[in-house]
């Protein structure tokens, strides 16, 4: 097998996962190194990684690095991108490659000029399930698409000091709704109405930050669709989508790690979701790496690419101004219009 | 049990319905039915008195509680000449689209010291009621989004749509409701967006098939609603109160409980078609509700406010849409 050589840049929580994919599940990559602020070295010596470092040119400087894994922390993504594409290293970066237009078209700009395949890691793109809906509803089984739904919770409200370097609710966490009504609707974001509250933790409150919201957003189509969040289902991760149209309905409910029912005069008790985004979106995470991949040896186009990264950003942009304006925001009018359709 | 003695307003499809409910109701006598336009036929039974008048039900001393099932434009002036004769009062929703007429004929209620209850239904849905007591119970918590699903199943023709009122005061009323009934929270502010996605002609009636409601509630809590005139596959009706604790959600029923597994897939049977199939039960409770008050006499549980607050709520919406803008809702 053609494998491709892969430095990690950023081993926290999500980084750690990814390099552990692509050491245990994907055949087609070799991690050769990983660099982090804080790494733990055993970790990464127990996955086999040769160069172990707390500085990111152990991996920017390496020749034989084709391609980086960019999990580090989100106010960074862009110009992490920039000096990747540099050193002429295919990217993939985790969601959000940045908070503004600016830097993100500065990104982009810099890969497209290195020639180097951009990937965001909007996992849901390559989950199996949401991969199924896609086809019901490009089957036309759905007829035309009159309103989509995405219902987003996490299981456990984020400790505060991740909230503070997060970017906020809209831009590290509804980021990936606002890229799956894109997905799944195959239309742009037009308009953007948000609400939300601190009902959660106050301490999110006093960081700035809500913990709960809900969106509508008006779509190029003419269709609508709304969102719905919460930084807390005590019940588990909670990912269910729904796309409505002239012809019926699809949806894709949550899915269970067990699929278990005790049913006893107290009631009938079933298992919960998942516990995380880790467990629920595992085939995903892998599956967007593998696809990554694939573009890197120039199989096939990356599955989230730069103007879907930008598109994102932008309705989380709108989605901000709303909340803080509380009015209904055209895209157009929260920032710039420059160029960045969706990929494929 | 003592004997109510009732008469009915308006004999079409719901004030059937009802009559039909009442026949079958221990302790519920119908004695009269009024319509102008009724062709009454094989139906009612003999023993109730029909006529084109309502003064045949209105000017009636033995009658002690009159269910009005006539077209929305007459309800306001019904339910106070009913009040005004001493009579109990169950009105169809809404009790008119002016606040301020709903205002006064609240005060004549008042004063004439009658039960007034609206027939907001979907209140004494089982299922929906079990979400409700499931919010009391504290299994949800505090109570932080609903969500609710309301699709028709076929959209109506453009002559109702016209005398409608609009989406918001003919259809999402109905969850405006019920947004307010399982958090038993008032509505703060509303914003709505609208499609026409379904039928053009509804578009060039002035009113919109596709809608999305978001408000904010007084105990902090959001909601959405999300609304279509046609969802092919049938009545969609489907409720989730989301909270600290956790969340209860209601799914649509069905005529049946058969799972067919096949080569193609796992299939199960649509939902129920419409309203009068899925919410039987709901229109048989609500009278049984109402009566109790009258027996006990309580407070209705749909009463004259909550016709009021739905309304407001649903102006809001249609103004919020109109002007793409949130709108804040009237206080009572």
């Amino acid at each position: 097998m053609n494998q491709t050589t892969v430095g990690v840049i950023g081993a926290g929580r999500i980084g750690k996962m990814h390099t552990e994919n692509l050491v245990h599940h994907i055949p087609e990559a070799v991690v050769k190194a990983v660099a982090s602020p804080h790494l733990d070295e055993g970790w990464a010596e127990g996955l086999g990684i040769p160069i172990r470092s707390t500085d990111n040119s152990a991996v920017f400087g390496d020749p034989g690095i084709e391609a980086v894994v960019i999990t580090a922390p989100s106010g960074l993504h862009s110009e992490l991108i920039c000096q990747a594409a540099a050193v002429g290293k295919h990217i993939f970066c985790e969601k959000p490659v940045g908070f503004e237009d600016g830097p993100i078209e500065d990104a982009i700009a810099a890969a497209q000029a290195a020639g180097v395949q951009l990937q965001v890691g909007f996992n849901r793109r390559s989950d199996p399930s949401l991969l199924d809906l896609i086809e019901a509803v490009r089957a036309g089984h759905i007829g035309d698409v009159h309103t989509v739904r995405v219902t987003n919770r996490d299981p456990k409200a984020p400790p505060v000091d991740f909230v503070k370097r997060s970017g906020g609710l809209f831009f590290d966490f509804v980021i990936h709704d606002f890229d799956t009504v894109r997905f799944l609707s195959g239309s742009e974001i037009v308009e953007v109405y948000a609400v939300g509250g601190v009902l959660i933790d106050p301490e999110i409150g006093a960081a700035g930050d809500i913990d709960t919201a809900v969106v509508t957003l008006k779509l190029e189509s003419g269709a609508l669709a709304v969102i719905d969040n919460s930084r807390q289902a005590v019940y588990g991760y909670d990912q269910r989508f729904e796309v409505f149209g002239s012809g019926g309905s699809v949806a894709v409910n949550n899915t269970t790690p067990s699929t278990r029912i005790v049913s006893t005069t107290g009631g009938v008790v079933g298992s919960k979701p998942h516990d995380g985004f880790v467990t629920r979106y595992r085939e995903a995470f892998v599956g967007e790496l593998k696809s990554f991949l694939a573009a890197v040896r120039g199989d096939a186009p990356v599955v989230a690419g730069a103007g879907d990264a930008l598109a994102a950003v932008r309705a989380a942009v709108a989605a901000r101004e709303s909340f803080n304006q509380n009015r209904p925001i055209q895209l157009a009018d929260a920032v710039p219009v420059a160029g960045g359709g969706t990929e494929a | 049990m003592k004997t109510i003695t009732v008469g009915v307003l308006g004999a079409g499809r719901i004030g059937r319905l009802h009559t039909d409910n009442l026949l079958r109701m221990p302790g519920v006598r119908v004695k009269s039915i009024a319509d102008p336009y009724a062709d009454f036929g094989p139906w009612p039974p003999k023993h109730i008195e029909t006529g084109l008048e309502p003064s045949l039900v209105l000017d009636d001393p033995e009658i002690e509680a009159v269910l009005i099932c006539s077209p929305t434009p007459t309800h306001a002036d019904f339910t106070e000449a009913a009040a005004t004769a001493g009579k109990h009062v169950f009105c169809e929703k809404p009790i008119d689209l002016d606040p301020e007429r709903i205002r006064r004929t609240l005060e004549i209620v008042d004063a004439a010291g009658v039960k007034l209850q609206v027939g907001f239904n979907r209140r004494f849905d089982p299922t929906f009621s079990r979400v409700r007591q499931a919010v009391i119970d504290g299994d949800v918590g505090e109570i932080h989004i609903v969500k609710i699903t309301s699709r028709d199943p076929e959209a109506p023709p453009v002559e109702y749509v016209q005398s409608s009122g609009g989406i918001f005061l003919d259809m999402t009323i109905h969850d405006f409701d019920m947004v307010r009934y399982l958090t038993a929270s008032e509505v703060e502010e509303v914003h709505a967006m609208g499609a026409v996605l379904i039928d053009p002609a509804i578009g060039e009636a002035g009113d919109v098939d596709t809608a999305m409601t978001t408000l904010k509630m007084a105990n902090g809590a959001l909601a959405v609603i999300e609304n279509s005139r046609q969802a092919v596959y049938g009545y969609d009706q489907r409720v989730e109160v989301f909270g600290s604790n956790g969340s209860a959600e209601a799914g649509n029923e069905t005529a049946n409980r058969v799972i067919l597994s096949g080569a193609d897939g796992v299939r199960a049977d649509t939902p129920l078609y419409f309203f009068l199939e899925r919410y039987q039960a709901s229109f048989v409770a609500e009278l049984e509700a109402f009566f109790a008050c009258i027996r006990d006499d309580l407070e209705p549980p749909v009463g004259g406010r909550d016709g009021l607050m739905s309304v407001l709520v649903g102006l809001a919406a249609a103004q919020s849409m109109a002007e793409n803008r949130p709108v804040k809702v009237e206080a009572s």
